[in-house]
């Protein structure tokens, strides 16, 4: 399906979250980069074009909101997922009516983030905004 | 114990919500402790302030009665007194006349005949004299004169039958009988006279005596009003104040029974006891609404929580799929890191849920010493999580060396925590909560500050706030009854509770407590 490897950005404080997902979707074939820190995050946000941001909501200095704005702010058709803890699922609601592709809560199973994932790739394809 | 009985299905609906709470309060402990100061105030030998008063009374009556008694006696004396002295006068006027005959008797040898008529007169007033006083007074005397009246009417009545004989008049016995005559008679008037005098001296100092007794019966009566009057004082009006200053003291939330202090029950007795119960049966309410607020608490921690269990969580079932998924592919070192990560987010989720358990379950109350540091690091603990949630900064200012205070960890941290939480609720969109903790500026005192940069209280219910159920949260997420209870503890713990707000600028709430002397072992007693 995927004849390329799609840019995967993924941002949540919690060092074991970074840890699996990487493992889990460098094995699916994505070129993952995982950042524990939000700011170090935006700051490549910047200058990185990625396909799929998956970004925590409460995070520390820059939250998961704030990175959906500067994703968006960049015009670039990039989907981003947003994870969401017990208490954050009004947030992620507000965060999917400003644009942001879906939301997954925790706990999740990698499976689950990886259809979630197909489904933004998929839907790049479809708008045939696919480039290179 | 029986009494007891029904009180105690009175409050079976408490004890049973108590025992959900798995509250440390135990029914039959306070009941123990009730019946044990019931005993000793009912212990001691009855002398109610009514056989008291009734006492001091009495013996007002007795002493009045007695002087008064007395002074009646007196006035009775003091009339017949006068009696006696009108008669010996008239007495004596009788005898001046016979002298007066006797006198012209022998001088011109006039006729003695009409001393008869003058001695019986004299005779009737000694008669009435003997006859209104009795023998009370001057009998002695009023017998000599009777004496003396006889003697002379005989020798007169000899002298005039001895006018008919001739030579009578030079005869011896003449001159016998006229000597004897005159020295009765003198005697007689000497003596009416002398008893004249002497009862009006003694009239006179009668008169004195009971006008010095209507003094001494106004000294008593002062002295004896003073006595029951402080004895009023002492046994009703002192002890009112000292049941007003232990119901003020129970209404601030100060549950110290009233022991007894004197050596006899009486009617006041029944009172303290009455208000004992009441002082325990507040005490079990007051313990019933912490305890209730506490686990009111914890539902509000709970959100927090369960956020926070969630990543460890997440993480599990990350890493455990990830094992599961790649399990031939993993390299020995990833997998030990896999399984490392498994064990370590696991004993992560076991803190997050520690700490609420701690507090939840925890029950009894017990009083020790304490450092506020730790009581607030508690605290901080158990709402580090809903503070990291609501995107709020902690900061923590402790003054390091200070003295430690007596209470209950428990209330404690639930009065901070509830201020904690207070506050947090004061700034939905995230904020500062500055804690400090220093030496107050009364001394013996330190004092706690929460600061938030919340939206504030405004100054007219700022007032309110303390009241039980005063809320400003919508319907069915306050109770209204947090700061209430916090106040109760705190001011049980022998300290203050005051607040300053300013609208949009936030809101700082000032605990004093009390601070007490390092004993040597609170090293053992606050492990």
């Amino acid at each position: 399906m995927a004849k390329r490897k799609y840019k995967l950005c993924i941002i949540d404080d919690e060092v074991v979250v970074c840890k699996r997902l990487q493992q889990f979707f460098t094995k699916a074939k994505y070129e993952v980069e995982t950042f524990v820190d939000s700011k170090s995050a935006a700051e490549r946000i910047s200058e990185v074009r990625f396909d799929v941001v998956v970004t925590d909501i409460r995070m520390d200095n820059i939250d998961g909101m704030e990175i959906l704005s500067l994703v968006q702010k960049k015009g670039e058709p990039t989907k981003v997922i947003m994870i969401t803890g017990y208490a954050t699922i009004e947030i992620a609601r507000e965060a999917q009516a400003k644009g942001a592709f879906d939301f997954i809560s925790k706990p999740f199973r990698p499976q689950e983030l990886l259809k979630v994932i197909e489904k933004a790739t998929k839907e790049l394809e479809n708008s045939g905004t696919k480039e290179e | 114990m029986g009494q007891k009985k029904n009180d105690k299905e009175e409050v079976s609906l408490f004890s049973i919500l108590k025992s959900d709470f798995s509250s440390g309060l135990n029914d039959s402990a306070y009941e123990q402790e009730e019946n044990k100061l019931n005993q000793a105030l009912l212990e001691r030998p009855s002398f109610s302030v009514k056989a008291r008063l009734t006492l001091a009374f009495f013996i007002l009556f007795l002493v009045s009665a007695t002087i008064s008694i007395t002074a009646m006696i007196i006035n009775s004396r003091i009339k017949k007194g006068i009696q006696l002295v009108t008669l010996a006068d008239k007495f004596a006027n009788e005898i001046q006349h016979v002298r007066r005959i006797e006198k012209n008797y022998f001088l011109y040898g006039s006729d003695l005949s009409e001393v008869s008529q003058h001695l019986d007169n004299a005779q009737q007033f000694l008669e009435r004299a003997s006859f209104e006083l009795g023998h009370d007074i001057g009998s002695i005397e009023l017998g000599e004169i009777n004496h003396y009246l006889g003697g002379y009417r005989l020798l007169s009545d000899s002298l005039i039958k001895g006018g008919n004989i001739k030579d009578f008049m030079e005869s011896k016995e003449y001159q016998e009988i006229a000597v004897r005559l005159r020295d009765y008679g003198s005697k007689m008037l000497e003596t009416s006279l002398d008893i004249s005098k002497k009862e009006r001296q003694f009239i006179f100092s009668a008169t004195e005596n009971s006008r010095r007794i209507i003094l001494i019966l106004i000294a008593v009566f002062l002295f004896f009003s003073i006595f029951i009057a402080s004895h009023i004082y002492k046994h009703i009006i002192t002890r009112l104040n000292r049941l007003m200053v232990a119901t003020q003291q129970f209404a601030s939330g100060d549950f110290l029974p009233i022991t007894p202090k004197r050596k006899y029950r009486d009617e006041f007795s029944l009172l303290v006891i009455a208000l004992n119960h009441m002082m325990y049966e507040l005490d079990k309410r007051q313990q019933l609404l912490i305890e209730s607020h506490r686990l009111r608490a914890i539902g509000n921690l709970t959100a927090g929580v369960a956020h926070e269990l969630n990543n460890p969580i997440n993480n599990i079932i990350l890493t455990a799929e990830v094992l599961k998924d790649g399990f031939g592919e993993l390299s020995k070192a990833e997998i030990k890191d896999a399984i490392n990560d498994l064990v370590n987010q696991g004993e992560r989720a076991q803190q997050i849920v520690k700490n609420l358990l701690d507090y939840a379950r925890e029950s009894e109350t017990q009083s020790d010493y304490l450092y506020i540091n730790e009581i607030l690091e508690e605290t901080v603990q158990l709402v580090k999580n809903q503070i990291k949630l609501s995107k709020i900064s902690l900061e923590e200012n402790y003054r390091k060396t200070l003295s430690p205070i007596y209470g209950d960890r428990k209330l404690l941290v639930q009065v901070f925590l509830n201020l904690i939480l207070n506050a947090i609720d004061a700034m939905p969109k995230g904020g500062n909560i500055i804690l400090d903790v220093t030496e107050s500026k009364q001394t013996g005192f330190l004092s706690v500050t929460i600061t938030d940069t919340g939206t504030g209280i405004s100054d007219h219910i700022l007032n309110s706030i303390f009241n039980p159920f005063f809320t400003t949260k919508p319907t069915g997420q306050g109770t209204g009854l947090g700061l209430a209870v916090s106040r109760g503890i705190i001011e049980k713990h022998g300290g203050s509770i005051s607040v300053k707000s300013s609208q949009g600028v936030g809101t700082t709430f000032t605990v004093h407590l009390p601070t007490v002397p390092i004993p040597a072992d609170i090293k053992d007693k606050s492990d």
